[in-house]
């Protein structure tokens, strides 16, 4: 069928079975948002306050739906409000297809009004972009943007497209095997990426690794996000309970590895538990599957777990060596890879290093203490949260000393429920996410958990959910400063408080109502479960407001250039 | 294992990529973030038109090349990275030079040209233009016998490289 470029968009978008997406209209995008009314009935569009709240939006839906998220925006400053949302998703690895407008070819490197070379800007932070300059190459361009995004470790991708190629008209086809439709031949007149073989196990690589897994007496089992991007979470399991082995997960990994389980001792690295870190330093064997080993986890390259080999499974064989060197690759996907070594091993047995790990969980739990015997803790607030949910809701948060308090405290018990920006760290990131997370999962709670720094940065978005009926929670820890940036300021610069002293005089309740969401406030220890009690209860918007004291620090904590087996329990 | 257990040197990468528009770019851009030295990059189509072929040279260790070769392989066009080695492949630079001259230093000008079988390619009263192609080591020695006459201009192309 003939269809204009802005339809083809439409269609494409329908046969990777898109049904919302994000975004925000404008000049270079008007046939696109002209082409979103027709087709309103089978593609939901939510507008959002701002375009970064579009990204992390579709970020938060990918996330939770492990579907590809989809956000939409115009030229120039539309296309660069993405790009801090793009980079989360880069760095978190998520798949996310974001659409610019350009503006008309023959306008195009004149510097035109709301121009902007987004495929430039966004270069380093996508797996791929494109800008298309022939209508017969937007269908195809669209296709690969999808399989890109999706495929291997996934990631965000960009297509520009000049508004006077969504206005011309161009035949079309709907197809219905995408993965067939992909051609060598065809990829190459239209110089679009060939698809290149995904990496696959070598079967020498999965005997020794086998090899090194029944020998070991004291194996450590540390997974990273790949796991829950894999769907590899049973296998998971099922290999740590063949290894006998205690499982540590990463930030990105919470919830990858059921936390209730006796196995599951915290995370790893800076804000990790003491359990993880003598677990570190007394294995003789380190199994790290999905992870990258990033700087906030090894902390010192040079000191982490030198004493023993360490095995390395990923699907970016590009991982392999980068941060730390490592013993044994096994490049593939993890759900695989995991499969064949759990149904390869003999059941281990490791009872006196599983009885030795869960000493030291019970010798350092994680705890804190308030200040006044009526005083609001993180750990009370976001206990509390977590059984009033149990493992139903979806978490998201900003990022900060709340962050890690909810990765510490709330116990994770499944896959894709703990949404957060690990490697960017983008604050900001939480409101939009939790907006995307509750459209793909309307059954579940959705609850985002921020600080009063990143609740600053993007609540417009509260207008948003108001607007859509999208009942997210805003639990807000404020404790008007920004306590871990001060956290840092104590430890290493003498508490001088640069800045950081926020004591804003925002009326958080007033405003919550000011933009139609609902709102209380938390001040003291009794009032934490009546007042989320009532929070859950309401299916609206709801900021609730809840007063910490600022000088709760967030640990344990492995200073700057200390080894991530040694932790500080105090700041005193 | 440790950091940089090999010594910094030279690496020859043949880099075959989709001739599309922006490539060199993308490439350059994996370099610059993420801090590889690149010492020459040479780049033209292929005989089939849909490719093109680069010849990066590379300072760094084994640890840094491997990852280098990695990073690019990720990327969307990039079809095949190979790691050159001095024995299957041969690796030619070439090089314009101007230097001055006077009737003078003129004999001893070209006397040099003759012994690395150079070609002139040009030559005024105040200066000579010459062009040669060959080692980046004989290109270096090449350029030394020149230093006393007052070198003008280089222009080098950097390496290329073609399996034997």
């Amino acid at each position: 069928m003939l269809l204009t470029g802005a339809q083809i968009i439409m269609e494409c978008l329908l046969e990777q079975q898109v049904d919302t997406v994000f975004g925000y209209p404008g000049g270079a995008v008007l046939n696109i948002y002209d082409a979103l009314y027709e087709y309103q009935d089978r593609i939901h569009h939510i507008c959002t306050a701002h375009e970064q709240g579009a990204a992390h939006a579709a970020d938060g839906y990918a996330r939770a739906s492990g579907k590809t998220g989809v956000c939409i925006a115009t030229s120039g400053p539309g296309a660069t409000n993405l790009v801090t949302g793009i980079a989360t998703a880069y760095m978190d690895s998520v798949p996310v297809v974001a659409i610019t407008g350009n503006v008309n070819l023959n306008l195009l490197g004149l510097d035109s009004f709301q121009e902007v070379d987004i495929t430039g800007v966004t270069m380093p932070i996508t797996k791929h972009n494109f800008i298309v300059k022939k209508i017969e190459n937007l269908a195809d361009t669209l296709r690969h943007a999808f399989r890109i995004a999706g495929e291997g470790r996934k990631g965000p991708v960009l297509v520009d497209i000049p508004k006077d190629i969504t206005a011309q008209k161009c035949e079309f086809t709907r197809v219905k095997d995408l993965a067939g439709t992909f051609d060598e031949q065809r990829e190459r007149e239209m110089h679009l990426p060939i698809v290149k073989p995904l990496p696959t196990p070598k079967p020498q690589r999965l005997e020794q690794a086998l090899e090194l897994l029944q020998r070991s007496e004291r194996p450590y089992i540390y997974a990273g996000g790949g796991v829950i991007s894999a769907g590899a979470s049973p296998e998971l399991r099922a290999f740590a309970e063949k290894l006998d082995a205690p499982v540590s997960c990463s930030l990105m990994c919470q919830g990858g590895y059921d936390q209730a389980d006796r196995r599951y001792l915290g995370m790893l690295g800076m804000h990790g538990t003491v359990a993880s870190a003598k677990t570190l330093q007394h294995c003789d064997l380190f199994v790290a599957v999905g992870t990258r080993f990033s700087d906030r986890v090894i902390c010192n390259a040079g000191l982490f777990a030198k004493h023993c080999p360490i095995i390395q499974i990923d699907i970016d064989p590009a991982e392999f060596n980068k941060n730390i060197d490592v013993n044994l690759r096994v490049s593939g996907d993890a759900k695989e890879i995991l499969r064949i070594l759990t149904e390869k091993l003999g059941q281990q047995e490791h009872s006196e290093w599983m009885a030795r790990v869960a000493g030291w969980k019970e010798q350092y739990p994680l705890e804190q203490k308030a200040s006044q015997p009526d005083g609001v803790t993180p750990q009370e607030v976001l206990e509390t949260l977590a059984r009033l949910t149990g493992d139903e809701a979806i978490i998201t948060t900003d990022v900060g000393q709340h962050q890690m308090w909810a990765a510490q405290f709330y116990e994770f018990r499944r896959p894709r429920q703990f949404l957060t920006s690990g490697g960017l760290g983008t604050m900001g990131f939480g409101l939009g996410a939790a907006i995307g997370a509750q459209v793909a999962e309307p059954g579940r709670k959705v609850i985002n958990i921020t600080g009063d720094g990143s609740f600053h940065m993007n609540c417009s978005e509260l207008a948003t959910a108001v607007k859509y009926r999208i009942p997210v929670i805003d639990l807000l820890l404020d404790n008007t400063v920004l306590g871990m940036v001060r956290q840092w300021q104590k430890l290493f610069y003498d508490w001088r408080f640069s800045q950081t002293t926020l004591e804003r005089a925002t009326d958080y309740e007033m405003l919550a109502r000011a933009f139609g969401a609902k709102a209380f406030t938390i001040r003291t220890k009794g009032e934490i479960e009546p007042v989320l009690r009532e929070a859950l209860n309401q299916d609206c918007p709801v900021v609730v407001h809840c007063v910490i004291d600022k000088d709760v620090n967030v640990l344990p904590m492995v200073p700057a250039g200390a080894s991530a087996e040694e932790p500080i329990t105090t700041m005193e | 294992m440790s950091y940089h257990e090999s010594p910094e040197r030279d690496y020859v990468l043949s880099v075959l990529a989709q001739n599309n528009a922006g490539v060199l770019l993308r490439i350059a851009g994996l370099f610059s973030r993420r801090c590889y030295n690149i010492k020459s990059i040479v780049a033209a189509q292929t005989e089939d038109a849909a490719y093109s072929q680069m010849i990066i040279v590379v300072q760094g260790d084994d640890r840094i090349v491997r990852q280098v070769d990695k990073q690019l392989s990720k990327l969307a066009e990039i079809e095949q990275v190979t790691v050159l080695s001095d024995q299957d492949a041969v690796v030619r630079e070439h090089l314009l030079l101007k230097v001055k001259r006077t009737d003078k230093t003129s004999d001893q000008l070209m006397a040099i040209a003759n012994v690395f079988h150079a070609s002139i390619l040009n030559v005024t009263p105040e200066n000579l233009m010459v062009e040669l192609t060959g080692s980046a080591q004989t290109l270096n020695s090449f350029i030394e016998c020149y230093k006393p006459y007052t070198i003008e201009k280089i222009l080098r192309t950097g390496a290329m490289a073609m399996e034997k």
